[in-house]
């Protein structure tokens, strides 16, 4: 893991690139037809939805590169992205909700997108929570890694639910999908969450990457051992 | 009913909020947690 400050760039480039596309949607874009300004909450969520599966996915090609290759790298970005994951999916599951409220009349139901989102966030929350409890750091990687493997089963879950099951919510927004007007800040969002996740990811895997080596660190002498040895 | 949703700034403003808070919160956690953390070469 390097000591680069590119990671710190990247993040405040995608910090500066949410505040523009932010603006502009607020304050630029068009109201919707029908959700009227209810509808600019589409310029956080649908950036944070993608941005939670590509996460999650890295997490998942971690795991793999982890179990096949092994190397702590792969262990230490695992537990980065994961984390990301979970926040990502936690925000993605609020900002819904906010959503839900004046569009559905509720602020939750046990629809198939919704579910299926809820059970993504706790299953890798789950893993975050078993990293903790394992203490040697060789377990530790291969169970976490297996458990991402069974985990990632659920994102094709969360991105097909709205076509395989009757939900209420809406199918993908893709540019097929969104009215050209709305582009532009919703695709400023996206590489704005993509630039601050990248620099982000990489600052973790780097603190994974720190523990990781102090647990393997013969420790320092203690003050008895010096004092006993300057005898 | 005209199946026109009318206002409701107040949960777009409460969705940008969260979200504001929960990508600055994460960005200062990172740092802060990798700048506590010490290098294995001891400093």
């Amino acid at each position: 893991m390097g000591n680069s400050r590119w990671p710190f760039v990247t993040s405040g480039l995608g910090l500066a690139l949410l505040v523009w596309g932010s603006v502009w949607g607020l304050l630029y874009a068009p109201r919707e037809v029908y959700m009227g300004d209810v509808q600019r909450i589409m310029y956080v969520h649908v950036p944070t939805a993608w941005n939670a599966m590509l996460v999650l996915t890295f997490a998942f090609a971690c795991a793999v590169l982890s179990l096949l290759r092994g190397g702590w790298g792969w262990d230490a970005r695992l537990e980065a992205a994961v984390e990301g994951g979970v926040v990502l999916s936690a925000l993605l599951c609020t900002q819904g909700s906010i959503w839900a409220r004046p569009t559905w009349g509720v602020w939750w139901d046990w629809d198939p997108r919704l579910t299926t989102t809820a059970v993504l966030l706790f299953a890798f929350a789950g893993i975050l929570a078993l990293r903790q409890f394992v203490d040697d750091p060789v377990k530790r990687a291969v169970w976490t890694a297996v458990a991402v493997v069974i985990a990632y089963v659920d994102v094709p879950l969360v991105y097909f639910s709205v076509r395989w099951w009757n939900s209420l919510h809406q199918l993908q927004s893709t540019p097929e999908t969104v009215s050209r007007a709305f582009h532009w800040p919703l695709r400023i969002n996206a590489f704005g969450v993509l630039f601050l996740m990248i620099g982000l990811v990489e600052l973790r895997a780097r603190l994974a990457w720190r523990r990781r080596a102090a647990e393997s660190a013969p420790p320092l002498p203690s003050r008895v051992a010096m004092a006993a040895g300057s005898l | 009913m005209r199946g026109v949703i009318e206002g409701g700034w107040e949960f777009v403003i409460a969705a940008y909020a969260v979200t504001a808070v929960v990508l600055l919160g994460y960005a200062f956690s990172v740092c802060w947690r990798l700048w506590r953390a010490p290098r294995h070469d001891g400093r």
